[in-house]
């Protein structure tokens, strides 16, 4: 299995007028080819920003990723790469498709001539030939009379059309790495199963990697092979699939899992809901992020930031508590010293 | 035990072409095409389907901020679709409504003691000092601190600015409360909070609530009866356990099988139908049953010529469909993923 | 910390106090996982301190983004100075720097250039040009300003009820302003004033009148983008009549476009002013008056280009500064205040 995508302590800050947004603060992860990595968060945990520093499409005006940070795609830094040859990997390499489809789609041009914009930039092919292998993508995806579709402007495609013809965009010139930012959170539920469908479909035959963000853990189960949980721009844990749901070690994790309602589950449970709410990436609470809302936290908590640990194999924590096998899910018992 | 809403035949149409010279044969956006349903007091109804089916448009003709286009809604033996001034005021104070953007639903420029009194000061209840301390109880109620009172709505977040509307929409003491997808723009472990604020509310005040929302397990989880809604009409009706346990209606059923769960192994050995092709449009709604253009098991002529009529599939649950029934689909007649040319290529 | 209503505990707990029932497994989360304890059905307590600090409103959030903005608080500064300045104009511009209509008809005294006497030099009547100046700029704000606060008073109750009823009523006001606005603007003012005779007065009636379809149509379209937010709904929905659904809700959040335009507009009216009386239609000699001071100057732009640069300078700074400030207002106005 080859690596990917090597990302070492990567740190994106922005700088406004309140003060420093931590966005992303010392995150490690690597991504093998054919392999789904789901990252999983809620609003400002950092997830979006991860991907968008990857891609380096982060504002030069108020960010800065952090001088040690680094991105290796194929061993070679994106960090450190001059623009040409980010341009050349964007797109090309590693291509991205965000969260609402009616947005990401130009209005003013044919949906088969953004399709094919980048194969005329990345393949060199004519206009002619990139129209053609349009029709054929929209064709790939799902696109019913892709041939006439490719002719029609975005405002004529429905939301679940819009999200594939732009994956239709993003897998045509073939990438290595698919980062997918909340594609289907714009979507309705029978549309997203769709899309999912059609993601999977697509990473079988073609091989490309995939970042999938998202908060929807139904989603990661669906589609992930490995997880990773993001919290105040930290990762707390990462691991496989089964590894993160079944023997999940970081409380944050366990309060998420233990607040979604099921509607699989014959009797109705109590919610537990996570207390209080996500933090200021402005000021983080000191230590670990996560100790105001955390029922385990104890004093050391509040005063040393967690690193992220190997625990079991492949499977990290970035919990002070999660060494101890006592300290599991159904075993561990709250500390009583709620904030 | 009684009923305190019963929606009869409820229609509402929007005109697509506006202006002097449409003609009254212009095309209609049929929202909500004959809906029709009731809530017992004391009970919490949920109302889920996908967008453009009709629920909000629903919710919002009951409290009259959308004029309906037919039928008759009944609140305490009165048909509030055709109150005016006073009665029209005064039953406001008997139903409330809260949205679904914690951004957009708190006027900015008030505090938010303001916007909890509000609905005092309309009504003439009480003196300043009384709403005052009023305004404080709700707050503490719903989980804020009433020292924030003269606090302004952008310094809280999403979820607490929920609260904030929670407590405006209890501030006249209302019978019934329609929420129009309460915990949709909030983030998974806030939803949780505010999903349980609203059951210890419903017990503590004795409300009934008309819960709209996309969210099926948020739906299941606090209502005791579900209908489920399609292109303007409700295809299934149930309570909450049967409905979801053995749903009857194929809609219902591809619904269910689409969201995803969060169980690994459970997700990925489920059975999945996957709807083909997207919602058509309401202003041309298909004739006969309007699922028959997506249904797994559409049979032609019947599914296209007639509309099925709501019926008792079961004790206490109600579908429309000619062929209802609680199997599960068989395998060979669900369709397939959409990537068809992709299969054969590969 | 307050204390949870109690009432809350009983929600979540059937029996507050039986402690066994954990024992045997039976209270379950929603995903089967059995509870241990207590502490973990713990209502959610109040949730903590809202999110930013201080009572800040939103005004005072625009208040220091102006602050901010150099070039608006520059144009400020001119605005207010000049202000200052016409203001104590009879304090000590006339005792000190000469009378603006004495004349001085002996020899030599006319067109004379900048001097220690006359710091702006005299004009074709041994007018000293300083003086005349400064006086002018008595004329050009008075116009400017209550100019644009007739068309503004006149504009906020059309555009309001405009965007307020919509349907009849809003066509009826749009068609009238299309009406207004179809006319040349400089032309549709010399016509009415020469209805109703070149005066001082005239002038601010003909530019108000003139200016209100501009502002209607401004605050018209900002209640249409005003009325789109939920919080109208939720007003209505308790039942609000006319009146408070307009100055509370309306009328606070819609009125800042206003803001903006009224301050630039009161550059456009000095302008206009100038303009007429530049054409002899508004201001008569010998009032001193910016536009009338230009024409006069024309005829001797050679032999004493002084007399046209000083006015033209006067009107070019004013009118800038109310420029800046009014995008300077725009910029902290438009700011939307979500997370």
């Amino acid at each position: 299995m080859s690596t990917l995508l090597e990302v070492r302590n990567l740190k994106t800050h922005f700088h406004t007028r309140d003060g420093i947004v931590k966005a992303v603060d010392g995150v490690n992860f690597s991504l093998e080819a054919g392999k789904t990595l789901a990252v999983v968060g809620e609003s400002g945990s950092g997830k979006s920003v991860t991907a968008l520093s990857i891609m380096r499409l982060i504002p030069q005006s108020t960010g800065v990723i952090g001088s040690d940070s680094d991105i290796l795609f194929k061993g070679e830094s994106i960090l450190h790469m001059d623009d040409a040859g980010v341009r050349a990997i964007r797109g090309d390499r590693i291509a991205m498709i965000f969260q609402d489809p009616m947005t990401s789609l130009n209005p003013v041009y044919r949906v088969g001539r953004q399709i094919g914009e980048s194969l005329v930039l990345h393949k060199g092919l004519k206009k002619k030939e990139a129209n053609e292998r349009a029709v054929e993508l929209l064709d790939m995806v799902g696109i019913p009379n892709p041939r006439d579709r490719a002719r029609d402007y975005p405002h004529q495609f429905s939301g679940g059309m819009r999200q594939r013809a732009m994956i239709a965009m993003a897998l045509a010139c073939d990438p290595d790495i698919l980062i997918a930012d909340e594609p289907t959170t714009a979507l309705d539920v029978t549309i997203q199963a769709q899309i999912l469908e059609l993601m999977i479909a697509l990473q079988d035959r073609t091989g490309t990697a995939i970042i999938m963000i998202t908060h929807d853990l139904g989603v990661v189960a669906d589609m992930a092979d490995d997880v990773m949980v993001m919290y105040a721009g930290r990762q707390i844990e990462a691991g496989s699939a089964d590894d993160v749901f079944y023997r999940s070690l970081h409380p944050y994790t366990w309060g998420l899992l233990d607040s979604l309602p099921r509607h699989d589950v014959s009797e109705k449970g109590i919610l537990m809901p996570i207390i209080g709410q996500p933090p200021s990436l402005i000021n983080v609470p000191p230590g670990c992020a996560f100790n105001p809302r955390c029922p385990f936290a104890k004093d050391v908590c509040r005063s040393t930031v967690p690193p992220l640990v190997p625990i079991e194999d492949g499977h990290s924590s970035a919990c002070l508590f999660s060494e101890d096998p006592a300290f599991r899910r159904d075993s561990a018992s709250p500390s009583g010293e709620v904030a | 035990m009684t009923e305190l809403l019963r929606v009869n035949n409820l229609k509402k149409y929007f005109p697509v072409d506006q202006g002097l010279l449409s003609s009254r044969l212009s095309r209609k956006v049929k929202a909500v095409d004959d809906v029709s349903f009731f809530v017992t007091e004391g009970e919490t109804l949920g109302l889920v389907g996908e967008s453009g089916c009709g629920k909000s448009t629903t919710g919002r003709c009951i409290i009259r901020l959308l004029e309906p286009t037919d039928g008759t809604v009944e609140f305490a033996d009165q048909d509030i679709a055709k109150l005016r001034g006073r009665d029209l005021k005064a039953f406001r104070r008997d139903v409330q409504f809260i949205f679904q953007d914690p951004y957009a639903s708190l006027n900015p420029r008030m505090t938010i003691g303001e916007i909890v009194s509000e609905p005092l000061i309309i009504h003439g209840i009480g003196t300043n000092n009384e709403r005052r301390s009023q305004v404080r109880e709700l707050l503490e109620t719903v989980g804020l601190n009433p020292e924030h009172i003269n606090r302004y709505p952008h310094e809280f977040s999403g979820g607490q600015r929920q609260r904030i509307g929670i407590a405006r929409s209890l501030a006249l003491r209302p019978k019934l409360i329609i929420c129009d997808e309460p915990v949709s723009a909030l983030d998974v472990s806030i939803q949780a909070q505010i999903v349980n604020l609203l059951s210890d509310l419903q017990k503590e005040f004795g409300l009934t609530y008309l819960f709209i929302a996309h969210d099926l397990s948020v739906v299941r989880h606090i209502s005791d009866r579900v209908a489920v809604m399609y292109l303007g009409k409700i295809v299934e009706v149930g309570d909450w356990k049967n409905l979801y346990d053995s749903p009857h209606h194929p809609y219902t059923q591809s619904l269910l099988s689409a969201v995803p769960v969060p169980d690994p192994e459970k997700q990925k050995s489920r059975e999945r139908i996957i709807l083909q092709g997207d919602v058509p449009s309401p202003i041309n709604p298909p004739t006969g049953c309007r699922f028959h253009t997506r249904c797994p098991i559409a049979q032609f002529p019947i599914c296209s010529d007639e509309e099925p009529e709501l019926r008792d599939v079961a004790v206490g649950q109600r579908a429309a469909c000619h062929f209802a029934k609680s199997m599960p689909i068989p395998l060979e007649k669900a369709c397939s993923t959409v990537v068809g040319s992709c299969a054969e290529t590969a | 910390m307050s204390d949870p209503k109690d009432a809350h505990h009983d929600a979540h707990n059937p029996h507050p106090h039986d402690e066994s029932r954990f024992e045997h497994g039976d209270i379950r989360d929603v995903a089967g996982h059995p509870v241990k304890d207590q502490a973990q059905l713990l209502p959610v307590p109040p949730t903590d301190e809202p999110v930013a600090a201080g009572g800040r409103t939103l005004w005072g959030d625009a208040w220091y983004r102006l602050r901010k903005n150099k070039l608006a608080i520059a144009g400020l500064i001119w605005v207010i100075f000049v202000i200052l300045v016409t203001l104590t104009a009879d304090v000590w511009v006339k005792p000190v720097f000469g009378d603006p209509l004495a004349m001085d008809t002996t020899l030599g005294a006319n067109l004379q250039p900048p001097s220690a006497d006359h710091i702006m030099g005299t004009d074709k009547l041994g007018r000293d040009v300083f003086s005349r100046v400064v006086y002018g700029a008595r004329i050009s704000l008075t116009v400017g300003i209550i100019a644009v606060a007739i068309s503004v008073v006149i504009g906020l109750i059309l555009g309001a009820l405009s965007g307020y009823f919509g349907g009849f009523i809003d066509a009826l006001i749009m068609r009238g302003a299309d009406v207004f606005l179809a006319f040349p603007y400089v032309l549709f003012a010399i016509a009415l004033i020469a209805v109703l005779g070149p005066s001082y007065r005239n002038v601010f009636i003909a530019i108000g009148i003139l200016g209100w379809p501009s502002i209607a149509r401004v605050f018209r379209s900002s209640i249409l983008s005003v009325k789109e937010n939920e919080y109208i709904d939720a007003a209505r929905s308790m039942g609000a009549g006319h009146m408070r659904m307009i100055f509370r809700h309306i009328m606070p959040n819609a009125v800042a476009p206003i803001i903006v335009y009224g301050t630039m507009s009161i550059g456009g009216a000095i302008i206009t002013e100038a303009a007429l009386s530049f054409l002899g239609m508004g201001v008569q000699p010998p009032t001193p008056s910016w536009g009338l001071m230009l024409s006069d100057a024309r005829p001797l732009m050679v032999r004493a280009p002084w007399l046209m640069l000083w006015p033209g300078f006067a009107i070019l700074t004013t009118v800038l500064a109310f420029v800046l400030m009014g995008d300077g207002l725009r910029d902290a106005l438009d700011v939307k205040m979500k997370d």
